[in-house]
């Protein structure tokens, strides 16, 4: 009996399908495999992966490799994407206007009013103003709420107090009147003395209220309509804290600037645009759905959006054997994030969200060097090697296998670098379309969102739902389910948030608790696979039209994610189109559509 | 560091006095730090208050020994580690833990003690453990095992951190430096704090709740 096998290499795993083959006969697949990738897809490495993933396939059935008949390969997409952030505001502080943070334990409450004073200095201040006292850290909690105590009871009128060190709660349980007390403020050598102040403090667990609004300001420092215009962006930068200081400088000044981050150029069939990277994902994507069919995207070079093209056309390049200009980016997928980044000219180290466009960028070239490939692998293992077919029909031809599907049929194959989308007629003609930005550009927003600088961590949190440890012997899950264990969790767990991966709980070390970064993983996912899905289907849906279609299969890597194929789901079913996750040959899942096409194509081939 | 033969033998007799040292000798305090005026509130109970963390110490904690191996006053660490519990907005509880020296047992035995199952173990050199009563004794939710870099700025923010497990909060761990010159450096000198720290223990005796004038 002849078996042959079916190899489909992706950019993240490489599959395998065996089946059983007789002329007079269907084809049985009776086996089939998945290992990672190794080397980047279309390159003579991935020979290793493929002779790997045929081992494990076969080795059940306990037959060797040379009793292959066929290895039949994939004309795998030339598709590579990469991914990059752009930051694109940034706030800066000129002199010292504000300070503005949310520092764990604030002392007191309220709002205080009055002209900043060193601590040092208070013996000799006027008793008939209202004094915000600056405290260094030289100064100890207990001295410094002694000499506090002893200024009050001398009727020196104190409202509040800026400390520099974590010691607000600490003085103000000292002292025998409340005031606010704003601490943590580290460069507090930067604190204009002799100017009036304003400061408050919120109660646990609300934000300030008066500090925020630019009226009260104005109010509190008797400002003209046009310096509380000037005020605006303070206001605004205070927003959410819960304690807050604001200082009347002659020019103290905050400013939203925009960093220049480059444009691109679309160029479609028919027209040609220019934008700047600056004016955000929303308009980006608008002009690229108004110049497509996109033919190439150039970037400016030498900023940062033009060399990240430049790499994705050097890997392109080296790839394909074929000079760099030889190589054209042909999508786009902008993504608007915040990014928190370090206010620059700050006092106490404050972190405002910056505004970002995340870019995936794609590839696509005439042809990878399959065929080197193919003849690369049956050297290796001695048994003939064909490139036998395109992988998005093999695909289609797969997901078909999937129960109560029938065509005309669309998949979205979900993968690492790029989505993509074809969709089979009833007379079998396949259309098929290529995105840029898939798994990896979700990574790269949750990275950058949480501030993780670890991607391998961006990645688990990614796949993987999150809980709280509360006690050694109990998590809450991010649903609300408590599981408890018989064991004592590892201490290191204890109190954090932790991703539940394959291996076990890992802790996430961040401030953010644990909604706000389950809302950054879904926020981002939806960003990149539901705009994706959805731009994908409008081109290869008849008349461009989703509502045409009437089923979509999800196969690839993300469609095995834990809430993808729900985000799509829902937001198809406005479409009415039925979606699903693939079940090839009613047992693989989504995995292994490619590879099943592969031997049945081959089959149907061989018997005509 | 070279050790010489002088060296070794200095350390010897050193451990020798200290072995064979009469009670008036031994009860003198090793530095030149003040004695802590404790006062003793009997025998310590587990606590049913949600919001306080117990501090440990053993028995020659401020009394027989007055400084930690790098000379801050056990006064200060009392200080700093009750202020970064205060500024967090919890309460802290003194106990003497009689029966060992051992830095983990003395934290495990505080985090029992705790309302909030949360402990902090500091013995007298320096050397600091923070635990939870559910833990095995020799785990540890944060563990500060170099006394010589144990400085100021760390009990305060051991204090903190302490509190901030106490709240179910999820602090990052406290930041410790590294010196790969700290061992060699000062194990001779551990060695001998350490013998002097076991010669107070008094196995059958009960923890003591403490107070302390700082």
């Amino acid at each position: 009996m002849p078996y042959i096998a079916g190899v489909d290499i992706g950019n993240n795993s490489t599959e395998v399908a065996i089946a059983e083959f007789a002329r007079s006969d269907e084809a049985r697949i009776v086996s089939s495999s998945i290992v990672k990738t190794v080397g980047i897809k279309g390159t003579v490495r991935n020979v290793l992966g493929v002779i790997d993933a045929l081992d494990r396939a076969l080795s059940p059935l306990g037959i060797p490799r040379k009793d292959l008949d066929i290895v039949l390969l994939n004309e795998a997409t030339p598709v590579i994407g990469d991914v990059a952030m752009e930051t694109i505001t940034e706030t800066v502080i000129t002199e010292s206007a504000m300070i503005g943070h949310n520092p764990s334990t604030p002392g007191g409450m309220g709002l205080a009013l009055g002209t900043t004073i060193m601590l040092e200095d208070m013996a000799s201040a006027s008793p008939d103003k209202q004094w915000i006292v600056v405290i260094p850290g030289s100064t100890e909690f207990r001295v410094a709420s002694e000499q506090l105590n002893r200024a009050m009871s001398a009727k020196f009128q104190i409202a509040g107090a800026i400390v520099q060190k974590d010691d607000g709660v600490l003085i103000h349980n000292r002292l025998h009147h409340s005031i606010p007390i704003v601490d943590e403020v580290i460069h507090i050598d930067r604190v204009p003395v002799g100017m009036p102040a304003a400061l408050e403090v919120a109660v646990v667990g609300k934000t300030i209220e008066k500090l925020s609004n630019p009226y009260d300001i104005a109010t509190l420092f008797e400002l003209t309509p046009e310096e509380t215009r000037d005020i605006v962006p303070i206001a605004r930068a205070l927003t959410g804290t819960r304690s807050a200081v604001v200082i009347k400088t002659p020019r103290g000044d905050i400013q939203e600037r925009r960093i220049p981050a480059g444009k691109i150029k679309l160029i479609g069939q028919h027209q040609k645009v220019d934008i700047q990277i600056d004016e955000g994902a929303e308009s980006i994507m608008e002009q690229v759905v108004k110049v497509s069919p996109l033919l190439e995207i150039q970037a400016e070079p030498g900023t940062n959006v033009g060399g990240m093209f430049e790499t994705v056309r050097q890997v392109m390049a080296d790839l394909t054997d074929q000079p760099v200009s030889a190589i054209r980016v042909q999508d786009i997928l902008a993504v608007d994030t915040l990014v928190p980044q370090r206010v620059r000219g700050s006092l106490a180290g404050e972190y405002s969200l910056g505004n970002a466009v995340g870019l995936a960028a794609m590839v696509e070239t005439q042809k990878l060097p399959m065929q080197r490939l193919a003849r690369k692998l049956e050297e290796e293992i001695m048994v003939p090697t064909i490139v036998a077919g395109v992988e998005a029909e093999m695909a289609i031809r797969g997901a078909l296998t999937t129960p109560g599907t029938k065509p005309p049929m669309a998949i979205l194959d979900l993968g690492g670098g790029s989505t993509d989308a074809s969709l089979i007629n009833e007379s079998g003609e396949i259309k098929s379309v290529h995105f840029a930005g898939a798994g990896e550009m979700v990574t790269l927003l949750i990275d950058k969102e949480l501030g993780l600088d670890d991607l391998e961590l961006a990645e688990k949190i990614k796949l993987f739902p999150l809980a709280k440890v509360e006690t050694l012997f109990h998590m809450r899950h991010e649903n609300g389910s408590v599981q408890f264990f018989h064991e004592p969790l590892d201490p290191r767990l204890f109190g954090r948030v932790v991703v539940i991966s394959e291996n076990g709980p890992i802790p996430v070390e961040t401030r953010e608790p644990l909604a706000k970064i389950v809302e950054i993983r879904q926020k981002a996912k939806k960003k990149v696979f539901v705009h994706n899905s959805l731009r994908a289907l409008e081109r290869v849906g008849p008349a461009n039209n989703i509502r045409l279609i009437s089923f979509v299969a999800l196969v690839g890597g993300s469609a095995l994610d834990f809430e993808i194929p729900r985000m799509i789901s829902d937001s198809l079913i406005e479409y009415g189109v039925v979606t699903g996750r693939a079940n090839i040959r009613g047992t693989e899942g989504p995995r292994n559509a490619v590879a099943t096409g592969l031997v049945l194509a081959y089959e149907e081939k061989q018997r005509n | 560091m070279n050790i010489t033969e002088d060296m070794v033998k200095e350390i010897i007799l050193e451990v020798l006095k200290e072995i064979q040292g009469d009670e008036k000798t031994a009860a003198r305090p090793a530095g030149s730090a003040t004695q802590l005026q404790f006062q003793e509130l009997g025998t310590a109970k587990v606590g049913t208050n949600r919001n306080e963390v117990v501090i440990g110490v053993p028995p020659a904690f401020g009394v027989a020994m007055t400084q930690t191996i790098i000379d801050i006053p056990h006064k200060e660490v009392l200080k700093e580690i009750m202020a970064g519990i205060e500024e967090e907005g919890l309460k802290s509880r003194l106990v003497r833990v009689n029966k060992t020296a051992d830095v983990g047992f003395i934290a495990h035995e505080a985090a029992k003690l705790s309302g909030s199952g949360i402990g902090i173990g500091t013995i007298s050199r320096g050397t600091t453990v923070i635990h939870q009563r559910d833990l095995a004794p020799l785990q540890n939710l944060e563990l500060f095992s170099q006394s010589p870099l144990v400085e100021k700025e760390t009990f305060r923010a051991i204090g903190r951190n302490a509190a901030k497990y106490a709240k179910g909060e999820h602090p990052n761990p406290v930041p410790v430096r590294n010196d790969p010159m700290a061992r060699p450096k000062y194990q001779g000198l551990a060695a001998l704090l350490h013998n002097k720290e076991v010669l107070y223990v008094r196995p059958d005796v009960t923890s003591t709740e403490l107070t302390v004038q700082l």
